[in-house]
C-alpha cells in the first residue's frame, strides 16, 4: 500500500487545488490475483485495487459490496486493455467513484491513451488519476488526455508544480480539456 | 511561405518560456539529468561527444531567407561558425552550451522556428518534397497539409512519450524525393480530377503507408489505406498512433519503432485494428475544415511570376562567357531543374565540395550569402533537401548565368547533384555519441579520390550514404552504395551494401558480405565502380545495371584487394 499525503485536483473547466488524499493504492503484487483484499475496516482509507484483481474477484460479493460501499475502485495497469472489458468499465460507473492510470516510468505514454480513450470512447466522466512516476513536467499532458486528478511522486515541488497547468493559453490540437485554439474571424 | 498567425507565435513563445524554466531546474539540481533528458531531446537537444547538439526544425524544408540569417546568425554566435543540414530537412549546430539553448530558442521564435519534437519520442518534424509547389511532375502542392499536419502534431499531448521516434514524409509529386517508404507514416496525397483550387479541398486524399523505417531492420512501409480524404487525416493518424502508443513495443529499443510492430501483427491485422479505432473516432471534431484549409493555403500561393519566355538550354547557355561555357553546361545539367513556370527553373546549391567540409555543412558567411542570393534570384524563399543541399526554387532562367557566378564564388556550384560524390552523411563519430564509427573522413576520401568531372559525370546518376552507426542517420539503406560504420572490439570498420534506392523504386541495399577497414574504402569503391564501367550498357545507370548483374561481381570486385592481399600472406 502507498499513498502520497496530498493530491492534486484540476477539474474539467474548474480551478486546480490540493486536497488531502482519501485514496491508498494497493499494488496486489505480493499474492497475485488470489491475494485477498486489505482490511478496509481499521483505517479511513479507501482503496485503489489493479484491474486485473478486480478482473478476477468482482463477483465476490464481499468485494461488490465494499464496492458499492464506495471504498474501492480500480487502477488501470500500462498493459490492461480497457477497450477489451469496456463492459467491466461500463458497470463500474456505477460505484467507483474514480479511476487511476499508472505511470511505471514518466516516460511510457500507454497510460496518456488510456485516459484518453476512457474519455473519448467509454464516456467516464468522473475522475480519472495519475498514478505512479508522476513528474512535474508531465502534468500538461495528462491534465491535457483527461487526467484531473494527480499523486506525485514524492521528491516533486508542489510549488512548481502548481505553475504547469497555464503555462500554454493556446493550443493548436483538440484534447479532452480543451478544442483546439480558433482564429477569431 | 506560410507566416504564424497569433497562435502559432504564442505557442512557440510559451514553449521557449517553459524549456527556460525546465532548464534553470537542470541548472540548479532539481531536475534530475535522467528526467531531464526527454524534456531536452523534446526540443532537439543532444549531449554529444565534445557539448550538445541543437537541431532545430526546417518544416518541409521552407526557409525564407530572413530565418537563414538568424541560423547564420546563431552559428557565429552560440556555436564555431557553420551549421549542418540534415537529411530530415533540420539544421544541427554541434557546439552549443546548455545555458544558451533557452536564448537561441528565443532568437528562433523571433523569425517563426523552433526545435520542437526535433528529437524525442514523438512525432518529428513533418519532411517533404524540396520542391513542392514547384516540381514539374507534382501533383498535389504539399505544403498546406503539411502546415496542418505540423500544427496538430506540435505538443499533442496523447503522443508525448511514445515506443519511439516517429517520422512522417508527405508527398504529392510523381517521382518521390521524401524517402516516403522509409517513414513510420509514409503519406501520398493525391487529387483525382484536375480541378481549380478551391474544389481541390473536396478531391484531395492521402493513400497511407505505415511501418517503414531504417535503423537495424530496414523495412519499407505497407499501404494501409487509399483514398482517404485529406479533412479526416487527424482523426485516422490518432487512431493509428493510439494503437502503436498501446501496442509497440517498450522492452527493447530496437524493436520499438512501430516497422516492429506493424511486422508482427502483419499489415493487414494493424490496419484493421487501426480502422477499429478509427470507426468510432472519425467523425470527431478533430479532422480539419476548410477554413482551416484556407486559413494555410492562402501563404502558399504562387510568388509574383513574371510572364517570360520559356528558354531552351543553348539559349540559358549564350549568356556565358566562352571560357565558362563547359562548366556552366554541366552545372545547368546536374543542378538546375524544370518548375511549373516558363522562364523559370529551381537551383540545387550543392553543400558537397570535394573533400573540403562535411556533406551538408554551410559556414556563417555562406548562410548569409546564400541568404542574399535567396532575396535576390528567388523571391528570398530556400528549401532544403533531403540530399543536405539547398534549393532556389524560382530562378528566372535569364539570370541562371548570373547566379552561377555569385554560387561559385560560396562554392556552393560544384555540378556534381545526384553524382557519386553528392554523398548523404552523417556527422558520426567526430560528433555523435552514439555513432559506432566516423563517417566524415570516409566521404572526405571517397570525394578526394572521384575528384573528376568528367569521370563523374561519365558515371552518371549514382547515390552513396554513409551512416556512422546502425541509427542510419545516414540513409545507408537506401543509398545504390551504403556505406555502414560498425564497431569491432572499439576498431572501426566499414560494411557495404549495395542496391539501395530511393525514389518509387525504392529498395533496401544488401549487405555484401564482411566490413573494411577505412583505408581500404576508397579502393572498394574504385572496384564497385570500375564493375559497372565495363559491365553497363548503353545509358544504363550503376543501378540498373546491379540489378541486371545481380551482387556477384561487384562482391567479387569489392574483396578484390583482400583476396590478393591474402594470397600474398600464404606465399
Amino acid at each position: 500500500m502507498s499513498s502520497q499525503q496530498q493530491i492534486l485536483h484540476f477539474p474539467l473547466g474548474g480551478t486546480i487545488s490540493l486536497a488531502p488524499n482519501a485514496w491508498q493504492i494497493w499494488s496486489g503484487q505480493d499474492e497475485g490475483a488470489n491475494s485477498s483484499l486489505p482490511n478496509l475496516e481499521h483505517g479511513t482509507h479507501q482503496v485503489l485495487l489493479p484491474f486485473t484483481w478486480w478482473i478476477a474477484n468482482h463477483q465476490n460479493p464481499d468485494v461488490l459490496a465494499k464496492a458499492k460501499n464506495g471504498q474501492i475502485s480500480v487502477w488501470f495497469a500500462t498493459d490492461d486493455d480497457v477497450l477489451k472489458h469496456a463492459d467491466l468499465i461500463e458497470q463500474g460507473k456505477q460505484y467507483w467513484p474514480l479511476v487511476a492510470a499508472h505511470f511505471p516510468i514518466f516516460r511510457d505514454g500507454r497510460s496518456f491513451s488510456t485516459a484518453a480513450i476512457l474519455r473519448d470512447r467509454l464516456g467516464w466522466t468522473k475522475e480519472i488519476r495519475m498514478i505512479g512516476d508522476v513528474l512535474i513536467d508531465q502534468l500538461l499532458q495528462g491534465a491535457r488526455v483527461g487526467f484531473d486528478s494527480f499523486e506525485l511522486r514524492q521528491d516533486q515541488d508542489i510549488v512548481v508544480a502548481l505553475k504547469q497547468f497555464d503555462l500554454f493559453t493556446v493550443t493548436t490540437q483538440n484534447s479532452w480539456r480543451s478544442k483546439r485554439t480558433l482564429i477569431n474571424t | 511561405m506560410y507566416k504564424y498567425d497569433h497562435i502559432d507565435q504564442t505557442l512557440v513563445d510559451q514553449r521557449v518560456a517553459q524549456f527556460r524554466d525546465q532548464v534553470v531546474r537542470r541548472l540548479n539540481g532539481t531536475l534530475a539529468e535522467e528526467e531531464f533528458r526527454p524534456l531536452r531531446l523534446q526540443n532537439g537537444l543532444y549531449h554529444q561527444r565534445h557539448a550538445y547538439m541543437l537541431r532545430v526544425a526546417i518544416p518541409y524544408g521552407l526557409l525564407s531567407s530572413n530565418q537563414l540569417r538568424t541560423l547564420a546568425n546563431i552559428s557565429e554566435k552560440y556555436d564555431r561558425g557553420y551549421g549542418h543540414f540534415t537529411t530530415r530537412q533540420n539544421i544541427q549546430f554541434n557546439w552549443i552550451t546548455l545555458e544558451d539553448t533557452p536564448n537561441i530558442l528565443a532568437d528562433l521564435a523571433k523569425v517563426e522556428m523552433h526545435a520542437i519534437q526535433t528529437s524525442g519520442n514523438c512525432i518529428r518534424n513533418i519532411t517533404s518534397d524540396a520542391f513542392a509547389g514547384v516540381a514539374g511532375d507534382e501533383y498535389v502542392d504539399t505544403r498546406p497539409v503539411c502546415e496542418l499536419l505540423r500544427q496538430w502534431s506540435t505538443l499533442h499531448p496523447e503522443f508525448a512519450h511514445l515506443p519511439r521516434k516517429f517520422k512522417f514524409a508527405v508527398n504529392g509529386a510523381k517521382e518521390d524525393r521524401t524517402v516516403l517508404l522509409c517513414h513510420d507514416v509514409g503519406i501520398e496525397l493525391k487529387k483525382n480530377n484536375d480541378v481549380n483550387n478551391v474544389e481541390l479541398t473536396h478531391e484531395l486524399t492521402a493513400d497511407i503507408y505505415a511501418g517503414g523505417g531504417m535503423g537495424r531492420t530496414p523495412i519499407l512501409g505497407s499501404l494501409i489505406k487509399q483514398g482517404l480524404p485529406w479533412q479526416l487525416l487527424p482523426s485516422y493518424l490518432t487512431a493509428l498512433l493510439r494503437v502503436y502508443n498501446r501496442f509497440g513495443r517498450r522492452d527493447n529499443i530496437y524493436k520499438a519503432r512501430i516497422k516492429i510492430l506493424v511486422k508482427a501483427l502483419g499489415p493487414e491485422e494493424f490496419a484493421r485494428q487501426v480502422k477499429g479505432e478509427w470507426l468510432h473516432i472519425q467523425n470527431s471534431d478533430d479532422n480539419f475544415t476548410k477554413a482551416e484549409w484556407q486559413r494555410v493555403a492562402q501563404h502558399f500561393t504562387k510568388p509574383a511570376y513574371q510572364t517570360l519566355p520559356a528558354l531552351s538550354n543553348e539559349q540559358v547557355i549564350v549568356k556565358a562567357n566562352e571560357a565558362d561555357t563547359i562548366a556552366f553546361a554541366r552545372w545547368l545539367e546536374r543542378n538546375v531543374k524544370p518548375h511549373q513556370v516558363p522562364g523559370y527553373a529551381s537551383v540545387i546549391l550543392s553543400l558537397k565540395p570535394h573533400g573540403t567540409v562535411a556533406p551538408g555543412d554551410a559556414t556563417t558567411a555562406q548562410m548569409n550569402a546564400i541568404a542574399e542570393l535567396a532575396d535576390h534570384y528567388s523571391f528570398g524563399e530556400l528549401r532544403v533537401t533531403h540530399e543536405q543541399n539547398l534549393v532556389l526554387a524560382d530562378v528566372e532562367q535569364a539570370k541562371l548565368f548570373e547566379l552561377w557566378q555569385a554560387a561559385k564564388q560560396q562554392h556552393v556550384a560544384l555540378p556534381n547533384v545526384g553524382l557519386l560524390t553528392d554523398i548523404i552523411a552523417c556527422p558520426g563519430g567526430d560528433f555523435c555519441s552514439l555513432a559506432n564509427a566516423k563517417s566524415l573522413p570516409i566521404a572526405k576520401a571517397i570525394q578526394e579520390r572521384f575528384d573528376d568531372l568528367d569521370y563523374l559525370f561519365d558515371l552518371g546518376d549514382i547515390s552513396l550514404n554513409i551512416s556512422g552507426c546502425i541509427n542510419s542517420c545516414g540513409h545507408h539503406h537506401v543509398g545504390n552504395i551504403g556505406v555502414l560504420g560498425v564497431d569491432k572490439d572499439g576498431e572501426e570498420w566499414y560494411q557495404i551494401t549495395l542496391g539501395g534506392e530511393q525514389g518509387n523504386d525504392a529498395a533496401i541495399g544488401k549487405v555484401i558480405g564482411p566490413s573494411f577497414y577505412a583505408d581500404e574504402i576508397p579502393d572498394v569503391i574504385t572496384n564497385v565502380i570500375n564493375t559497372y564501367v565495363s559491365n553497363r550498357g548503353e545509358d544504363e545507370s550503376f543501378i540498373q545495371a546491379y540489378r541486371r548483374l545481380g551482387v556477384t561481381p561487384f562482391k567479387e570486385a569489392a574483396y578484390k584487394n583482400k583476396a590478393e592481399k591474402s594470397l600474398g600472406a600464404t606465399r
